[in-house]
């Protein structure tokens, strides 16, 4: 009878273990011994590919706008988006990058409080997609509610979604990748408009406009699925409407050296060599109006 | 009854152990720590290197998207394990080298390097450990305001 007993307490107490939430999981950076790694190391994904897949974007997009001064609005946010509403894995996967750039904006002005409700709709969709055991969940929640360490945040975000991403891209799903990474562009691209027509300012003017060759990478990368049904159609027609507006800015650049200078032990180069955007008032409202037409669109599917 | 609560414990330590080895590794924590109060997380590189056969190119390179007017930290953390130290190159899409964290005239290798960036364009980014010795390290680029 003890016997029993006490392997009914060694099951539950295992059981407990094994279902405990190891939600620091993503965290993870586990150094393997170097004696055995080969010369080099690459990352898998390609040059360009790199680029694109970048979660990083609403959050330099947010920056700016507080280095502009801009104070925090939720009426950017795609409020309307209800996690149980989606149908589709294309609804699913564009709705996740759309709300992965709400998430890296509410974190940037550190709403970590307001900005549960959406870690809960992302988990959800995620978990339609069978990619939220990667979106670690429960860590983001409490950093979330205790406020504690905004950087902290911040990486478990950015590497949730790197990590969800590459899931989709090895496990053959790389068109449901690519329409994340449309969203969290097209998001972030609505902020910026948005903000510019509220509080205009020659430096996100120029951020808008540079994102002339950012979009041209970015229909190339979705441009192998926009015949596979109607829903990618759609939205290769929309990225090929922004990008029209696009057409005849130009962007040049001026030649210089960097110079460098220490400071507290940290070396601070100065690029001199500089980028300028050349674009027209009218253009500028061109792409305030399809960007915000193309975004409402989106979220209204 | 000794017996089972003897196997109970192997087991129950057994587990931890196991289940320690799976917690995050410290470095992650101790680099995000170190990028300072006003740096705002950006991206992170992992590197894990070998010994290099030949010490004439940096061994790992990615590509990133830097924009202007905005000023980027690199933070340069080397496990302690590695045999060499974290380094960092930065060129841009012309070839030409618009950074270092390796002072060649001083031989001061900083852990810490900001570029305060006026051209936005695609760089790469490449690392490598000192005099192409084995390491692991990780960097994490952030944003400064």
């Amino acid at each position: 009878m003890k016997g029993r007993v006490i392997i009914s307490v060694l099951a539950v107490v295992l059981t407990i273990f094994s279902c405990r939430n190891n939600s620091r999981k993503s965290e993870e950076f586990v150094l393997a011994n170097t004696d055995s790694l080969t010369a080099s190391v690459n990352p898998e994904v390609d040059a360009m590919e790199e680029i694109y897949r970048n979660f990083s974007s609403p959050l330099e997009i947010a920056n700016l706008f507080q280095v502009m001064g801009v104070p925090f609005s939720p009426s950017y946010l795609a409020s309307s988006l209800n996690a149980n509403e989606q149908t589709t894995s294309f609804q699913k996967a564009l709705y996740l990058g759309i709300l992965g750039a709400d998430l890296g904006y509410l974190n940037m002005y550190e709403k970590t409080g307001t900005a549960i409700e959406l870690v809960s709709s992302v988990k959800k969709i995620a978990d339609g997609l069978n990619v939220g055991q990667f979106f670690n969940f429960e860590t983001i929640k409490r950093i979330s509610l205790n406020k504690s360490n905004l950087d902290s945040l911040l990486f478990l975000s950015v590497d949730s979604y790197s990590r969800m991403d590459e899931f989709l891209r090895k496990n053959n799903r790389s068109q449901l990748s690519s329409i994340m990474i449309v969203g969290v562009w097209i998001e972030a691209q609505y902020f910026a408009t948005q903000v510019m027509k509220q509080y205009p300012n020659h430096l996100l003017r120029e951020r808008i406009g540079e994102q002339k060759y950012f979009l041209e990478d970015l229909i190339r990368n979705v441009a192998p699925y926009c015949d596979n049904d109607k829903e990618f159609a759609t939205v290769c027609s929309y990225l090929r409407d922004i990008a029209s507006k696009y057409e005849n800015i130009k962007i040049s650049y001026t030649k210089g050296d960097p110079s460098s200078s220490e400071k507290d032990g940290i070396l601070v180069v100065t690029q001199t060599e500089t980028s300028m955007v050349e674009m027209t008032d009218e253009q500028l409202a061109e792409i305030i109006d399809i960007t915000g037409n193309v975004r409402n669109k989106l979220i209204a599917n | 009854m000794k017996k089972y609560l003897l196997g109970f414990l192997l087991l129950l330590s057994g587990y931890a152990v196991l289940y320690g080895q799976t917690q995050s590794d410290p470095l992650v924590s101790k680099c995000l720590l170190s990028t300072g109060p006003t740096a705002k997380y950006l991206k992170d590189f992992r590197i894990q290197l070998g010994q290099s056969t030949s010490q004439d190119a940096f061994r790992y390179k990615a590509n990133m998207s830097l924009w202007k007017n905005t000023r980027y930290r690199f933070t340069l953390c080397t496990a302690d394990n590695s045999q060499g130290q974290l380094i960092l190159n930065i060129w841009d899409n012309s070839n030409n080298v618009v950074l270092s964290s390796v002072d060649k005239k001083t031989g001061t290798i900083y852990n810490y390097v900001d570029l305060i960036c006026n051209k936005s364009g695609i760089y790469q980014i490449y690392f490598d450990f000192t005099e192409g010795q084995a390491g692991s390290g990780i960097s994490i680029v952030s944003m400064i305001q």
